[in-house]
This record gives C-alpha cells, structure tokens and sequence, in this order.
C-alpha cells in the first residue's frame, strides 16, 4: 500500500509542522530503572535463583536434583537440546526416562519436558534469556508442561537494563520471567496457560562458550 | 430527567459484576502503588522520563517512521503502511491470501480490535482465532472486552463454564484451572494447525527495528513458534527511539499493568530468521497503521498518543470502578478510552463526545500514569471542543447566564442575597435540574450569601 | 498541576479570594481563613468584586464563559500581593487551569502571572510563610480528606503538618485515601449515580476510621461528603482546615 504509505507520512509531516519546538530526548542514567538496593554486593546466580522463585519458576544448580524433580513428577518423556544431551544423558541413564533430541511437533502433547538451552538470565527480575541461534526448537521450550533452561553461572546479568543494553546482534530474543500465567477468569492466577506450567532454571556452572 | 449515557449504563450494571471490577482493579492499583514505591528511590521520576521519551518519540514520527521502515527492512521484513482499518484489513487479507493461507492465529492486540480484524477476515474465509484466554473467551460470547488488559474483567467464573459447555469444550466446570486446561489443550492444536501468526506490538526501537511483544500466557509466543509467517499490526505511534530506552519502559509496564515487576513473556523481534537460526517464522510483515492517529497528532491532545496500553488510568478511575468498560461504547475504555476513543472516532466525534465527560477530574489517571499523560487536561480539551461543536449534553447546566452574572459584582452581590429563597422552597418545586440532581441525594448546606461579607465590614477591630 | 514558577513571599499583605462557596454557603470558613492569616501578622485584603474562579464553565468546556469570569477575576485582583485562596481547586484553577483555557489568548500572561501569585492556604501558611508549628489546642481525632485537586502540589503534605502541630489533634488514616469523594462540579449534577456511589464509599472508609471531624482544604469536597452524609441520615461533621486552625487558636473544643 504505497499510497497508504505516502499519504500517512505527508499527514505526519502536516501534524508537525506547526510545533515551535520539538519534546527533546532526555537524557537519563540507565541506573534509575533499576531496582533500589537489590543487587549491590550480591552473588548474582543467588539472587537469581531467589528472584526466580519470586516470580514462580524453580531454580536448580545440580542435573541429578533436575531428574529427580522430572521423576517426582511423573515426567518421563521429553525433549532436550542435542547440544547439551551428551553432558546431561548420564543424569538421565538407567531410568523410565525417554529422551527425544529432535522435537516431533505432531505429537506436542507427548512431551511432558523440554529441555533447552538458555542465553542468559536476569538476577534482577529472576528472567531466563533465550535466544533464537540457541534455541534448537522454539516449541520445545513453550509447549511441554515443563521448560528446563540451561543457564551458564557466568551468563547472568545484573538488572534489566544490562541485558537490554547487550541485546546486540541477538535478533530474536525472548525472556521468560516464570512459568506462562494468566488471571483473566475472576483475577484468580493460573499458571500453564499456553507454556509451561513449571518454569525450570538448571543454573551450571559449565562455561557458556560450552553449552 | 436525562442524564449522561455512562452514569445511565453504571446504574443497570449488576451489582455482582460492578463489584468485580472493583475488586480486581483496586486490588491491582494497590499492588502497583506499593511495588513502584517500595522498589524504586523516585518512581514519578521514572513515568517523567518515559513521558519525555514517548512524547519526542511522537513529536519525531517524521524521522523515526522512515527510520523504523528502513531497519525492518534491512532485518528482512516486509512492510506496509495502513491509513484505514479497511486498508489495514485488506492488507492482511493480501498477505494471508498471497500465502495461500486460511488460518490465523492472533495474540491480543489493540490495533485489531480497533479495525475489527476477525470479523472481517472471518468474513472473507478466513480463520482468525483469538488465543489470549480473555479473548478467546470474548470471541466464542460475540462480546467486547471491557479493559485494556483484562478483556473479561465483566464475565465470572459460571458464565465462562456455561460457555465453554455451549462450545464443546467440556462439560460445565467452573474451576479456574479446569477452564484454563481446556483452553490450553484447545487452542495448542490450532496453533499448530494456523498458517500465520498476528500480534500487535508493545514497542518498536527505530534504532534496531526491533519490535517489543509481552504476553503473560505465552500466546504471542506460541503464534510465532507454530506458524511460518508473522504479521505484526503496529500503530505508528509505538515508536520508540533507542533500544535502551525498551528497559525503562518494559520496566514501567509491567509494573503499572498488572503489578508484575515484568511481564511473563517479553519477545525482541529483530526479523524472520536467518539461516543460521534453527526455528522461527521464515517471513516476517510489519503493518503499520495510522486510522486516525495523525489527526490525533495534529490535535492538542497529542500527548494520548504517548499510551502505551497498560491500564493503570482504568485500575485506579474511581468512574471506571463503577461503570465498567462497556460503558465507554469503543474500543478502549476508562480514562484514555474517554480521549483516545472520542479523537479515533473522526467525523463521528459526537457520538463519543459524551466519554470526556464522565470524569470527576480527579486526576489519579494523571498520577499513575507511566508515560505521565496529563489526561484531565485532555478531558477537558475534548469538553471544549464538545462545546465548540454545539454537541448537546445531557445534566450540564448552561454556563451562559452564570458567567453574565459572575462577571458583574453588582448582579452577583445581588444574587447572593436573593439566594436566601431556596430556604424556604422544596427543592423539588425550584425547576433547575442541577439543583433537582442535587438535592435527590445530598442536602444543600443552608444559603449564608453574603455572610461573610457582612462580618468582614461590621467585625470589631 | 504544580504551581512551581510562583512569586516568593515578601511583605505582609494579601488579597483574599474567599471562593463563592464561601460566599454563598460558608461564611465561617472565609471569616476562619482570615482570623488565621492575620494571627500570622498578615493583612487581609479583600477584593469586593470578587466573584468566582471561573471552574464551573472551564470544566463544563464553556471556555469562552469560563474565561469571561477569569479575565473579571484577573482585573478583581490586581497588584503584586499573593492572592490566598482557602481552596486547592479554586487555586488550581487559577494556576493550572486557567492558564489552560488562555493558551491561545493575547492576555495569557495576565492570567499567568495572577497564577504565580495564588496560593492555596495551608501551601500559603506553611511554605508561603514557612510556619510549621501552631499554638493553641484543639482535642479531636481528625480524617483528612486530601483534595483531588490539590495532587501534585504541596497543599495536602502543609495541612498534615499544621494538622500534626496542633496539640491535642490526632490524624487518622482512612481507606483509599487518594481516591476521589465524587464530587467534581457538574459531574455532581450529570453523573449523579456515579457521584453518589463514589461519595458513599469514601464515607465509609471515613466511618470505619471513626473521626470526631473529617476536615479538608475544599468546602466543594465537603459539602458533597456532608450532604450525603446528612442525606443518609448519618451526619458528619465537616470542618474546613482554617476552621480547626481558628478554632485551635481559641483552644475552643472540637464539636
């Protein structure tokens, strides 16, 4: 619509024209849109893990708790990530569990995890970062009751701001900051409306280069 | 007597439903209140500097819309320009069509509500799906949302299940859960089934092109994770200058809407994927879509274009906790809804001229609001355009003969004397309708006119 | 709605716009303002062509009205002394809203500058003159209902701390403080369900709080809340916070 297009812009052009002056850009410190005296001398993968299970979503650092919270749930069948499955198949071994790498998206409801691998997280916000060249398959971390993210210790950033700052050349990036929610019915909160339920942060200490 | 149609709507409200809203909303106004000041040193700071970001961003569109168009492009995606809803619809139309597509799925946005997507694709053979649960909700009832963010803010739990009974999707079960399961396992398989994917935009950065999606469902998301093509239907004023200023605003929605410290879901869209990308929607449309927008911009009330759609001004609108969103008549309700909707409405301003007024002036909508619109300012340049306009107006007195008389020392001291006769009237039988309004419900206070001028002259000093 | 470019204080002399509220209803309250001003040693002026503030017509979107009345405003109080005025609507008007409608006006900065002069009257006492303590007593549990008009100004934060000063007050809080009692002008009379149903719950919050007095800086707030009130047969008492100054001064108990 390359009418529509001009016509919108002269009209833009002609709304403006008039205005002596136009409202500035102002300045401001990135640090006024972060939370007072939260993070300052802080071990920024704690207050990760605390915020986290602030917003709802679990926090772990070891894979065998990871399994045996899958297991206490019943959760056998799932999805992982075919670059991180080779570190955590031994957590896996010698159980009921049947672990796919490539995601079948005719059968979404099999799955009762996935695994995936996370970019980064925000202490601050207890967010899980992921993005689109390491997400294997973006379904995987949104349709199974449970979403495991794999989030290196040393890929946390501090506050918000931090992490928009290094949203770089990332092109796709989506934050996940607990589990999928809603209180449209009466203000009542559910969670696992159309993502997970349960929102899972394996926070390891491999280095992220590795994951 | 007539009074005006949004305090006629709030009286037929049912009681149950009017104290719903008010709960709900208090209860989220009271949340956001406390997490802004408990979290932050400054937080009318914070709504300051979004509102000079917005308000230059708006008062730029010159500059970033051809910036914003000239990145999205160079990210890969297409894009379109929509001076109507028809042409915004169209557009739509072309590009499902082009596609040989016949299934949509939608994530909640404002702009489609605004040119009435659904119907008209749904018109034309096209699936068009509601996924927000809220929505989904609304689509199945044929109703409209009353909130900006809470779309079924007016329905309770039994009238969901009935629905859900009516439409097959289970037998009558009132359970929150129970009805958000359903929803879930209905909708995954028309996701997967759908061939585009719609959403609107909270953000766009003219400095990437990035568009900025929050959901708490996760709906948004699942569109762009089962469909291969994304259409992204954007008003042409959620521009936004630098991708920095994203975390302060981010920040102040979350917090203002639905007192979360940030949304569950926030989505940077940079393009369609690349090759080196192993998922993601392979094509990517930007709509952008002006119907009525600059001659919002063109107006004195350009400043309503800064809103970035959280709600605050609703939650904490003592006129919207008692009338609910219905009985605004458009699009958007509550305290912007009573300017934005009016300044959309075009040639059929009249007909909403009436929304500006339904306010107290109170100001909280001011208070709260994170991009710091000075909204009873606005009401109050909407009422004179009314007047202006000669747009009749239900239980306002005329102001003419009050203003000859307070214009003229003399008439007033007069007038102040004479007063001194409603003290022996009924006011039933005085036949000025304000008065009548009044005195229905309040007692006037005894007429003391010029009192106080007496005890002035005669007092010892 | 800040009044912050206004004129400092210097001397001691000021016009009195005493509101036509006062004008018509509440005398006490106009006769309490200026036995409190001129306990502070400041001589009160009073314009006697004062009218009103020109509000009624600015909100009901008759500018042109509106502004008839506040150019006779403007001329009513000429000169260089601050105009006090014991409303924070009727302040705001002069301050914000006027300044509004005349936007477009040739004599804008007329009313501007009546603007920069106007002072709502606790903001006056307490950051006009910079009096924070109060003598006398007065022995009441006092709700103090902050005036939505006096929102982003200093008047609500002053009338606390002259409340607090006095001996023998007791401030209580009450539910949604910051919420609105319904009145708001012609919304009384255009939206009276609304109206009402919003004055009702701020008495009850009000109520639950069991005041000996629900005070405020605006006689409009408070005659809506006590019309109500007596309406329901639940009287309340309303007092005006000049009145409870005065009143403090003679040590004259609370009714």
């Amino acid at each position: 619509m390359n009418d529509d297009r001009e016509a919108i812009l002269s009209r833009v052009r002609g709304a403006l024209a008039p205005l002596r002056e136009r409202a500035a850009l102002p300045t401001y410190d990135s640090e006024v849109a972060v939370m007072r005296g939260l993070i300052a001398g802080r071990d920024l993968v704690e207050l990760f893990c605390e915020r986290a299970r602030r917003v709802g979503a679990v926090a772990l650092s070891d894979p065998a708790a990871l399994v045996a919270r899958l297991r206490a749930e019943s959760r056998f069948r799932g999805y992982c990530d075919p670059v991180l499955w080779p570190r955590l198949a031994p957590y896996f071994a010698g159980g009921d569990f049947q672990v796919e790498v490539t995601f079948d998206r005719t059968r979404v409801d099999d799955y009762g995890f996935g695994i995936t691998r996370a970019a980064a997280a925000i202490a601050e916000s207890g967010t899980i970062v992921l993005n689109d060249t390491t997400t294997s398959t973006r379904l995987a971390a949104l349709a199974p009751w449970v979403h495991v993210a794999v989030v290196a210790r040393d890929a946390i950033f501090s506050d918000i701001s931090q992490a928009v700052a290094a949203l770089g050349h990332d092109r796709n990036v989506v934050w996940c900051t607990g589990p999928s929610k809603t209180a449209d019915v009466e203000g009542i909160l559910i969670e696992g409306v159309h993502g997970p339920g349960t929102q899972i942060a394996l926070v390891v200490d491999w280095e992220s280069s590795g994951l | 007597m007539r009074f005006q149609p949004i305090d006629q709507f709030a009286k037929n409200l049912p009681p149950a439903t009017r104290a719903s809203v008010y709960q709900s909303t208090k209860t989220t106004h009271e949340k956001r209140t406390k997490l802004l000041f408990d979290q932050f040193a400054e937080p009318d700071r914070l709504r300051e500097i979004a509102g000079e970001i917005k308000q230059h961003a708006i008062e730029n569109l010159d500059t970033y819309l051809p910036q914003v168009e000239a990145k999205l492009k160079a990210n890969g995606a297409h894009v379109h320009w929509a001076s109507t809803a028809e042409s915004a619809c169209a557009t739509v139309l072309q590009i499902m069509r082009a596609r040989g597509a016949t299934k949509m799925v939608k994530a909640k946005t404002m702009v489609s509500e605004e040119i009435e997507l659904a119907h008209y694709l749904e018109k034309h053979g096209m699936e068009a799906l509601e996924t927000d649960l809220g929505e989904f909700i609304i689509q199945i009832d044929h109703d409209h949302p009353s909130h900006i963010v809470r779309p079924i803010i007016h329905k309770n739990r039994r009238e969901i299940a009935q629905s859900f009974e009516r439409e097959g999707l289970g037998s009558y079960n009132d359970d929150p859960a129970t009805i958000t399961q359903r929803a879930r396992h209905f909708l995954r398989h028309k996701y997967l089934a759908a061939d585009v994917g719609l959403t609107g935009a909270n953000f766009v950065s003219a400095e990437s092109g990035r568009i900025v999606l929050v959901t708490n469902e996760g709906n948004s998301r699942f569109c762009l994770a089962a469909t291969k093509c994304h259409i992204a239907l954007i008003g042409i004023e959620k521009i936004v200058p630098r991708d920095r200023d994203l975390a302060l605003l981010l920040n102040l929605l979350g917090r203002s809407g639905t007192a979360q410290d940030l949304t569950v879901y926030t989505e940077f869209i940079g393009g369609p994927k690349l090759p080196a990308q192993p998922d993601g929607p392979e094509e990517m449309h930007v709509i952008f879509v002006d119907n009525g927008r600059t001659e919002v911009l063109a107006s004195d009330c350009r400043e309503i274009l800064r809103c970035i759609r959280c709600g605050a001004c609703l939650n904490v609108c003592p006129v919207y906790r008692q009338a609910s969103g219905h009985a605004y008549r458009s699009v958007y309700p509550g305290p912007v809804g009573a300017v934005l909707s009016p300044l959309l409405a075009g040639e059929k301003f009249p007909q909403l001229a009436d929304l500006p007024k339904a306010s107290s002036l109170c100001g909280a909508c001011h208070e709260v609001c994170p991009v710091n619109i000075p909204i009873p300012d606005l009401l109050l340049r909407l009422r004179a355009r009314a007047k202006d306009e000669n747009v009749p107006s239900p239980g306002t007195p005329p102001m003419g003969a009050w203003a000859l008389l307070a214009s003229q020392p003399t008439a007033w001291r007069a007038a102040l004397a004479g007063g001194k006769l409603i003290d022996y009237l009924p006011t039933k039988l005085i036949p000025v309708p304000a008065l009548q309004a009044w005195a229905a419900k309040r007692e006037l206070p005894a007429w003391r006119g010029g009192e106080f001028r007496k005890w002035l002259k005669n007092r010892p000093r | 709605m800040l009044n912050s470019e206004r004129k400092p204080i210097t001397g001691k002399r000021v016009q009195l716009m005493a509101t036509c509220l006062c004008d018509a209803f509440y005398d006490d309250v106009a006769a309490a303002t200026v036995e409190v001003l001129e306990h502070l040693g400041v001589e009160v002026v009073f314009p006697e062509g004062q009218t009103c503030c020109g509000q009624p017509a600015f909100n009901g979107g008759d500018w042109a009205a509106s502004r008839k009345v506040v150019r006779h405003t403007v001329r009513t109080f000429a000169g260089e002394e601050p105009v006090v005025v014991p409303s924070g609507s009727c302040a705001a008007m002069m301050f914000h809203g006027a300044v509004l409608e005349f936007e477009k006006e040739r004599d804008v900065s007329d009313v501007e500058a009546l603007g920069r002069r106007t002072w709502e009257l606790a903001d006056f006492i307490v950051n006009g003159l910079g009096v924070k303590t109060w003598s006398g007593r007065y022995d009441a549990t006092v709700a103090f209902h902050r005036s939505c008009h006096s929102r982003g100004t200093q008047s609500g934060e002053a009338a606390l701390t002259l409340l607090a000063a006095i001996a023998g007050v007791k401030v209580v809080e009450f539910g949604e403080g910051e919420q609105c009692c319904g009145f708001g002008g012609t919304f009384s009379v255009s939206f009276p369900g609304i109206s009402t149903a919003m004055g009702a719950l701020k008495l009850d919050h009000v109520r639950a709080a069991r005041p000996d007095v629900f005070v405020s800086g605006d006689m409009s707030c408070m005659m809506h809340m006590g019309g109500l009130a007596a309406k329901e047969g639940k009287p309340i008492k309303t007092l005006h916070l000049a009145q409870v100054l005065r009143d403090a001064l003679k040590s004259k108990a609370a009714p």
